[in-house]
């Protein structure tokens, strides 16, 4: 907002019709009401609740003390709740979960995708359509894949039923019962929706190299591995950095498929950050702790953004160089 | 040489193969699931049948009516309102994220302004929405803004609002700047200009970002979950209210809800297929 304010108060008064100058003025005038709305969207639901939250967070207000949170400075305990949340084991290990289904969950989506984007390289008949086969699963709403996963791993599900086919015996694994199994299915959930977009972003990657590099290298006799490690793999460094980024961030979040096959049961076995913070909220009815939760993973994940933000752009200016050595090489 | 090209394009569609079956054996078993009878929704493992061995469509009278000739149960709410519920709502949405996007997009592309905010509209996408959504709720319910539409509406408008932002940006980003210049130098006001000149440029891509984010807002799970309780829940959120003590695991009605619930996005998305790399990773990848 204050941007907005000086920039109206330096622009200068419109006099000659024509003139670039006041063109120029003109735009900028006309561009500050453009980006008004979407400051004020910013305004309501991001400084007003950032204001709101810090200061619940420093209390012990709930929804059921009868009182408006406009007074929760009642209950003040100012860092009771953050120290609450370092001897809270509960927590951690729903935090150590949440890291444990993404350290599993996006390596395999990221060697599945990359296994997928490769063999999609060239054209071969029936390309578009196992395209748009293999893309289905990520437009599947996450909530109903969910349910889709929490039919599939019923004991006398179709899981069952194939695994005992290919294993010729009588499987009857009860999925979602069994803490280790339940993780394994929520993860399975998680990579069959997911590995499509890894493929999709990775594959535009690929087919992003530059051809006549490729054709240069083959000529030379490079195989496909040492085309693949040496030219496309390199080229590819945004793309990966992107997607494996995107990824960590959503998985980070994961709530709705999780909520719907397993509640994050059985116990807190399948229990993430997102379902943790969700049952304070609903079933211990712990607002302000969860405001002090919020709060502090919103302070580690900026500090981590803002690092992330540093190495995209140290990898930009990277390919950048590569780029222009490669030209230089060319008309060398 | 010729003999192991057959034998690698046989190994590629052995394994393209493959992953086209994982990727769709859920959705069939959904998809049949809700044409399936009671009888048939949970049987032994060796009678467990793929196709339904007698199709019926009273799960989706059931989802819709309340009562199904051979479902034993009644529920009495039906699914016509969270239909209604997810459509409005999703609609509405998308058109608030799209107009203030797409305005906010062309100021910062065109004009240089509100340089910052690109990233302060990013890292809405970055916290997982449970952890931010106290205060919210908390001005919500201040507001009488919970279970309604325009409510649900205005904050789906603000979480989709990274998405059309970014997208509109790249795609004014690649108009030439030549004919709207010319058509200012002309004494169109910018306003004319956005309008008359700019806007029939992308119409395509707008299009795309209108539908990309209408399948973000349609496929929305945890904030309806969080700001509605019964007259505005969407259709996700309606699937729990179809296992309840008293009707047990209704599998057949749940899976024609979700078929329902699963169709807009896949449709859809195939039609902007084009442009998924550029929507999904905010405009950083182009293709």
């Amino acid at each position: 907002m204050n941007a907005v304010i000086t920039e109206r108060q330096v622009e200068p008064v419109p006099t000659a019709a024509h003139s670039t100058n006041n063109l120029a003025a003109q735009g900028r005038r006309v561009g500050t009401w453009m980006i008004v709305p979407a400051q004020l969207l910013l305004l309501f639901i991001v400084v007003f609740p950032l204001l709101m939250q810090i200061y619940i967070s420093l209390t012990y207000w709930g929804p059921t003390d009868g009182v408006s949170w406009i007074y929760a400075y009642r209950s003040l305990n100012l860092f009771g709740n953050y120290v609450t949340f370092f001897s809270d084991g509960a927590l951690w290990a729903a935090i150590a979960r949440t890291l444990l289904i993404m350290a599993v969950a996006v390596p395999l989506e990221f060697v599945l995708g990359l296994g997928l984007a490769t063999l999609f390289v060239d054209t071969f008949p029936g390309r578009r359509i196992f395209y748009s086969i293999l893309l289905t699963p990520m437009m599947v709403v996450p909530a109903v894949a969910g349910y889709m996963f929490y039919m599939l791993f019923q004991s006398n599900g179709p899981v069952n039923q194939i695994l005992s086919f290919l294993t010729n015996s009588n499987v009857q694994l009860v999925w979602l019962s069994v803490p280790h199994l339940a993780l394994i299915a929520v993860i399975a959930a998680d990579v069959w929706q997911w590995t499509p977009l890894v493929f999709l972003i990775l594959l535009a990657g690929i087919l992003a190299v530059p051809e006549d590099q490729l054709k240069a290298a083959t000529m030379l006799g490079a195989n496909w591995p040492q085309r693949f490690r040496r030219i496309v793999l390199p080229r590819m460094r945004t793309v990966i950095t992107i997607v494996i980024i995107l990824r960590l961030v959503e998985s980070f979040k994961l709530f709705d498929v999780m909520f719907v096959m397993t509640r994050g049961g059985p116990g807190t076995a399948t229990e993430t950050i997102s379902l943790y913070i969700y049952k304070q909220t609903f079933n211990e009815l712990e607002w302000s702790y969860v405001a002090a939760i919020g709060l502090t993973l919103l302070v580690i994940l900026s500090v981590l953004a803002v690092f992330g933000m540093r190495f995209m752009k140290h990898e930009i200016e990277v390919e950048k160089a590569m780029g222009l050595e490669t030209v230089g090489g060319k008309t060398a | 040489m010729n003999r192991s090209k057959v034998l690698l394009g046989a190994g590629r569609y052995l394994l393209v193969g493959l992953a086209s079956a994982i990727a769709m054996v859920p959705v069939v078993w959904m998809g049949t699931m809700a044409f399936k009878p009671r009888e048939e929704w949970t049987s032994g493992i060796d009678q467990l049948s793929w196709l339904p061995k007698d199709p019926t469509f009273d799960n989706f009278i059931f989802i819709f009516t309340g009562h199904a000739p051979k479902l034993l149960v009644a529920i009495d709410r039906v699914a016509v309102g969270p239909a209604i519920s997810s459509l409005v709502c999703a609609t509405l949405g998308t058109i608030i994220a799209v107009v203030v996007g797409t305005l906010a997009a062309y100021g910062v592309s065109r004009f240089k302004v509100g340089q910052n905010l690109p990233l302060s509209i990013l890292q809405l996408r970055l916290f997982p929405p449970l952890a931010v959504m106290i205060p919210v709720m908390i001005m919500w319910a201040y507001l009488n803004l919970i279970d309604t539409w325009w409510g649900l509406s205005l904050i789906y408008g603000i979480v989709t609002l990274p998405f059309a932002f970014w997208l509109m940006m790249t795609f004014f980003d690649d108009v030439p700047r030549e004919i709207e210049e010319a058509a200012l130098v002309e004494g169109c006001t910018p306003w004319v200009v956005f309008w008359r000149v700019t806007l029939p440029m992308v119409r395509a891509p707008l299009a795309t970002t209108i539908l990309f984010v209408f399948i973000l807002n349609w496929s929305d799970y945890a904030i309806a979950l969080l700001l509605t309780r019964k007259d505005w829940n969407t259709i996700p959120v309606f699937m729990n209210a179809l296992s309840t003590a008293m009707t047990g695991q209704m599998y057949g009605a749940k899976a024609a809800l979700g078929l329902i619930a699963a169709i807009p996005p896949v449709a859809l998305g195939i039609l902007i297929q084009k442009y998924l790399v550029r929507g999904l990773t905010f405009g950083a990848l182009k293709q």
